[in-house]
């Protein structure tokens, strides 16, 4: 593929695909979805995370389970662990939802995101702040309304926080430009997503940059 | 006394012991004990060039011994400080000249993955993304 300054629409679905296509190589759930009146189309992930981490915990077997008494003496069992040791607060799990679209005015991808706990009600954008990664936190506290603003997704209609794109050509340039890079071939939205995912929680795994040098 | 020996390249400070072993005492002329403290570098760190890209200035000092654990983070930190890098400027680091690692990853894992010849290259860059 050509890594000339000009990413149209194509060249983001092509590389949507790409991306997509390793992404079910290791089952890592993106998706591709139209939308019924137009071609326009987009990519998107949902995960659940906890609040604060990374993964949710394996429930723990039941005292029942465990010790192989029967259910009554293992009821009982169960209350004096209970209170004998430390209950911790249960952690939220949240659910996330990543969108990535192509935007005709700046002609780069945009990310879209939201999350919602599991009953439905959304995060709010100081609970979104939150799950910022510490080293961007800094930088994106000092003007948090020029970089994360709440927008109505073009396609779905419903509101989600949008990563601004105003600033994305200027750090994929040095990228695509690099001189350094001979007959190196980039899939942008992978070299793309890597940069700005982390910022919103989303991290790619490793494989996905061995996948993008060989593509194409 | 201790006896540092370290192979020829300059290494990221870090806090922890981790890596030294003593290995011998040997008594001077002047009746001191001398032990020599060689660090296994090769078996705690991974060799790492950096690179940089567009308008970021260049590092002077372009190898590095960086220990394994050390995270993205960690390392963009580093360069940041050593680059004195203003609070408003971003860095990014790249492996594969494209392809930026979450901050979280270590290095040790960047070097299997991505290392050849010996070392792992990464290519930085500074942009004032958000700003």
């Amino acid at each position: 593929m050509e890594q000339d300054e000009f990413f149209g629409e194509k060249a983001f679905q092509h590389c949507c695909a790409e991306f997509i296509k390793h992404s079910q190589l290791i089952g890592d759930g993106w998706e591709w979805r139209t939308s019924k009146d137009c071609s326009d189309g987009y990519m998107c992930k949902t995960h659940l995370q906890i609040k604060n981490g990374t993964v949710a915990p394996r429930p723990r077997p039941s005292a029942h389970e465990q010790t192989g008494l029967p259910m009554e003496e293992a009821a009982e069992l169960a209350l004096d662990d209970a209170e004998a040791a430390e209950v911790p607060a249960v952690s939220p799990v949240i659910r996330y939802e990543y969108h990535v679209l192509y935007s005709c005015s700046f002609q780069v991808p945009v990310l879209y995101f939201r999350a919602s706990f599991l009953d439905g009600r959304p995060l709010t954008l100081e609970d979104i702040w939150e799950g910022v990664h510490e080293c961007y936190r800094t930088r994106l506290l000092q003007g948090p309304w020029d970089t994360i603003t709440q927008q109505e997704h073009p396609i779905l209609g419903q509101p989600f926080f949008v990563l601004h794109p105003c600033k994305t050509n200027e750090f994929m340039t040095p990228v695509l430009k690099n001189p350094q890079k001979i007959n190196r071939n980039i899939n942008y939205v992978t070299s793309w997503l890597s940069v700005v995912g982390p910022v919103v929680g989303l991290n790619l795994p490793l494989s996905y940059a061995q996948a993008a040098s060989q593509d194409m | 006394g201790l006896l540092l020996v370290l192979p020829g390249l300059a290494t990221i400070p870090s806090t922890s012991v981790e890596g030294q072993f003593p290995l011998a005492t040997f008594p001077t002329s002047a009746g001191e004990r001398h032990t020599a403290v060689i660090v296994f570098l090769s078996t705690f760190t991974v060799d790492i060039l950096l690179k940089a890209v567009g308008d970021t200035p260049i590092m002077k000092t372009k190898k590095w011994a960086v220990e394994r654990t050390r995270t993205i983070q960690g390392l963009i930190d580093f360069i940041r400080k050593f680059l004195k890098l203003m609070a408003s400027e971003q860095l990014f680091i790249y492996v594969n000249q494209s392809f930026a690692p979450s901050p979280d990853q270590e290095v040790g894992t960047l070097y299997e993955c991505f290392g050849s010849d010996g070392k792992l290259v990464l290519h930085y860059c500074k942009s004032q993304a958000w700003g």
